[in-house]
């Protein structure tokens, strides 16, 4: 059993002002501000205290590679979510009718332990952690994000796999009152659900999270409330969204880009920039809010932890 | 009059554009918000010119298509200096390679170049010689338009729409054809 200590630095839950009040505290102020003057220096305090207000109990990260946070505001804004739409900057102000009260996830198939689980009492089974990961998507722009959840790996060892399971397959929602993409049938962009899978010894290996949550607040409905997965050194497609489903299965799950588009997507999906994308190449990204491109890195920087899953594997054609 | 209004409706995306790169600093991708105001502006002003003929019973314009074209040149440029300035940062041998390689870039490309050769030939004397290359305009909007699509993930609605509007324009174009012929 886990047990979250306070830290003596942390407040109780009595002393701290309610969200509501807080933000309309925040609004207010900002007019205020906003009416008076408009110098940049203001602006960057106000920018700062868009910050959300910490809310979870987690193990921090040391960020041992130094790695630079995008702010809130730019993960909160730059969504890829075609249930929602397919254009990035709109997804925030049309996620919420995402419903995710009542949250249940199904975890089935070749397992000792399956469950149908209520999203609080899940989370409760495990310790909260952040984790400050690269994530790079696969259309060139990239971003490091400070999530919060736990390894895939705790979870996986409590519903105990049979011998036989071989990979993981996870769904996000069918709700078309939640989803506006969902209800167009045959015109929506992709095909619903939306699928991911892993290997299992992917799903093992310690990177694998389960985030809650980022920047130390519960999930945003855009970046894929309420829980998601996080596969850093995979193209960020891998990360699916809004699970409801985790399967153990036997064969290779047929992930949804792949389907759509077998020539440019495929299962495995890691990041490398020695093999392009048919269309584009692949060895320098956009980080958010940059004008300059970086180089991107072999398995997007977390080589020694996962390479050796890979090895005798022809990863140009395990793309 | 109707000049002036012309240009500022012009140059409203550029201004719109740099508005929100820089004064307002709410653009998550610059490179690629770029590469999509200036592509959509290009794209926009080119069918815009071919359209000009077809409304001129209600709106004659005609005197205005050879600026209303170098328009469509100037954001084209912009696009093609975003791709060589911003997204290859000068590496030339970037760019000669992605062109080459990727079948999504030499359509933009060879785009560019029919538009450049019709902005150069767009004077008097050029344009009394090669007027009648200047048909290449709807090679390079074929083109150009396999190049937007191109570089979608995946095709949604706006997509569509835009082909509609398209083949609304080709088919009046198709008509205006054979009523001259007859």
């Amino acid at each position: 059993m886990n047990i979250i200590k306070k830290k003596s630095w942390q407040i109780s839950e009595n002393e701290v002002t309610p969200k509501e009040l807080f933000q309309k505290r925040r609004s207010f102020i900002k007019l205020g501000a906003a009416s008076i003057v408009a110098s940049s220096s203001i602006m960057e305090l106000l920018a700062k205290e868009d910050l959300p207000k910490v809310t979870l109990d987690f193990i921090k990260d040391k960020n041992p590679n130094n790695l630079k946070l995008n702010t809130y505001e730019q993960i909160t804004s730059h969504n890829n979510f075609y249930e929602f739409t397919t254009n990035q900057s709109k997804v925030k102000d049309i996620a919420h009718t995402l419903q995710t009260d009542d949250w249940k996830v199904t975890i089935d198939g070749l397992v000792e332990n399956p469950m149908v689980v209520d999203l609080d009492d899940l989370i409760k089974m495990f310790t909260l952690e952040e984790r400050i990961y690269r994530f790079r998507c696969v259309e060139g722009w990239s971003m490091v994000v400070p999530w919060n959840g736990f390894s895939l790996s705790s979870l996986v060892k409590k519903v105990k796999p049979l011998s036989n399971a071989k990979y993981i397959r996870f769904e996000t929602l069918v709700d078309p009152t939640s989803f506006p993409d969902q209800k167009r049938g045959a015109l929506g962009v992709i095909d619903y659900p939306y699928v991911e899978g892993l290997r299992i010894d992917e799903a093992m290996n310690e990177l694998s999270f389960l985030a809650t949550g980022l920047y130390g607040d519960f999930m945003p409905k855009q970046n894929g409330a309420p829980i998601r997965l996080v596969v850093p050194w995979k193209y960020g497609f891998k990360s699916i969204k809004s699970i409801v489903k985790i399967s153990f299965v036997e064969k290779e799950p047929l992930n949804t880009w792949q389907k759509e588009n077998p020539d440019e997507y495929g299962f495995y999906a890691n990041v490398n920039p020695n093999v392009d994308h048919p269309r584009w190449s692949q060895k320098k990204e956009r980080v958010l809010g940059s004008f300059l491109k970086q180089n991107t890195l072999m398995f997007n920087g977390y080589e020694n932890e996962v390479a050796s899953l890979y090895t005798n594997m022809d990863l140009r054609k395990y793309f | 009059m109707r000049r002036v209004f012309l240009y500022l409706i012009a140059l409203l995306p550029l201004v719109y554009l740099l508005t929100r790169v820089f004064i307002l600093d709410n653009v998550n991708d610059p490179i690629k918000y770029i590469y999509t105001i200036t592509g959509a502006t290009a794209t926009v002003i080119l069918f815009f010119t071919i359209t000009i003929s077809i409304i001129r019973n209600k709106i004659n314009l005609i005197k205005y298509r050879k600026e209303i074209g170098l328009f469509g040149f100037f954001y084209a440029l912009l696009h093609l200096l975003n791709f060589i300035v911003l997204d290859a940062q000068f590496d030339f041998e970037f760019v000669v390679k992605e062109t080459l390689d990727k079948p999504f870039i030499y359509l933009g490309m060879i785009s560019f170049f029919i538009v450049l050769f019709m902005a150069v030939t767009s004077t008097k004397e050029l344009f009394r010689k090669y007027n009648k290359y200047h048909k290449f305009v709807y090679l390079a909007l074929i083109l150009i338009t396999i190049h937007w699509i191109m570089a979608q993930k995946a095709i949604s609605i706006l997509q569509f729409i835009y082909i509609l509007v398209i083949l609304v324009i080709g088919y009046y174009k198709l008509v205006q054809q054979i009523d001259k012929n007859n």
